[in-house]
């Protein structure tokens, strides 16, 4: 399944990091703890997170992650979106609160098995 | 290389203050260290020791100032709401310094930690003049520095 795939299946809304949509995907991630995320997330993951800062942009290149999908209605802030356009990390929204994004995802198979 | 740490526990602030004499940075240098994609690393493209710091300052209704002169040295200062729920912890803080000292034990460290009416503080300088020729990083001197460390916070009641 490619990002774009589970984005149109789960209602996703992409606005960043457009050429990397294809990306395909079968592993993710959940956490707000950048530290955390630095130390256990693995190169192609999907990353659900409800950090807004241009920092999650950094960790997401840093760890070679496959996008971030920023969950609850959130948006992000103006350098995040810029940085994101830049570095083509897809950034997707949603107003599913994380839990229930992981859950679709899940469903769709892509699991967090380390 | 100074840091500072003090719990106000009254006025519910919390001040981290890291003073160097190395490098320094000219302005624009000191505003782009905000930047997670400025690094002077070669081996990555990213640096987010002040990044995340600045950020973490800012989620507890705090915030971080550098001051930096070329040639002088800088000054960071992060300021957090003491109580404030999604304050980080200061963590392990006897190990962080002793990894600080033995990394580079040619750099003098002084720490010094205050909370409320009490303070901790550690020179190596001081403990370089009393070891003479025993260096920092010996294994007896480094258990005695994590010894002294851990019994001078506890005192303190660090948080």
């Amino acid at each position: 399944m490619t990002l774009l795939e589970a984005a149109e299946k789960l209602g996703l809304k992409p606005v960043a990091g457009q050429s990397r949509l294809s990306r395909e995907l079968d592993q993710g991630y959940v956490s707000d703890l950048l530290s955390d995320v630095m130390a256990n997330a693995k190169p192609g993951d999907i990353w659900v997170t409800l950090q807004i800062h241009q920092n999650i942009i950094a960790v997401a290149t840093l760890k070679e992650l496959a996008g971030i999908i920023l969950i609850g209605g959130r948006q992000p802030e103006k350098q995040t979106l810029a940085k994101a356009e830049v570095e083509q990390v897809p950034i997707l929204l949603t107003d599913l609160p994380a839990f229930e994004v992981v859950g679709r995802l899940y469903q769709l198979g892509i699991t967090g098995r380390r | 290389m100074e840091i500072r740490v003090v719990e106000d526990i009254e006025a519910d602030r919390m001040f981290i203050e890291i003073v160097d004499d190395g490098f320094g940075m000219d302005e624009e240098r000191a505003r782009r260290a905000l930047d997670p994609f400025f690094t002077t690393k070669t081996v990555r493209r990213v640096g987010l020791g002040l990044p995340l710091l600045s950020e973490a300052c800012r989620m507890s209704n705090g915030d971080m100032q550098i001051q930096s002169c070329p040639g002088k040295g800088t000054r960071v200062k992060a300021t957090f709401q003491h109580s404030h729920i999604d304050r980080k912890p200061l963590g392990n803080i006897r190990d962080t310094l002793i990894t600080v000292m033995t990394g580079h034990p040619q750099v003098d460290l002084l720490y010094e930690h205050r909370r409320e009416d009490k303070v901790f503080s550690l020179d190596t300088r001081e403990v370089k003049a009393d070891l003479g020729d025993i260096p920092l990083d010996a294994p007896q001197v480094v258990s005695a520095l994590r010894a002294l460390i851990q019994s001078g916070l506890e005192e303190l009641g660090a948080s």
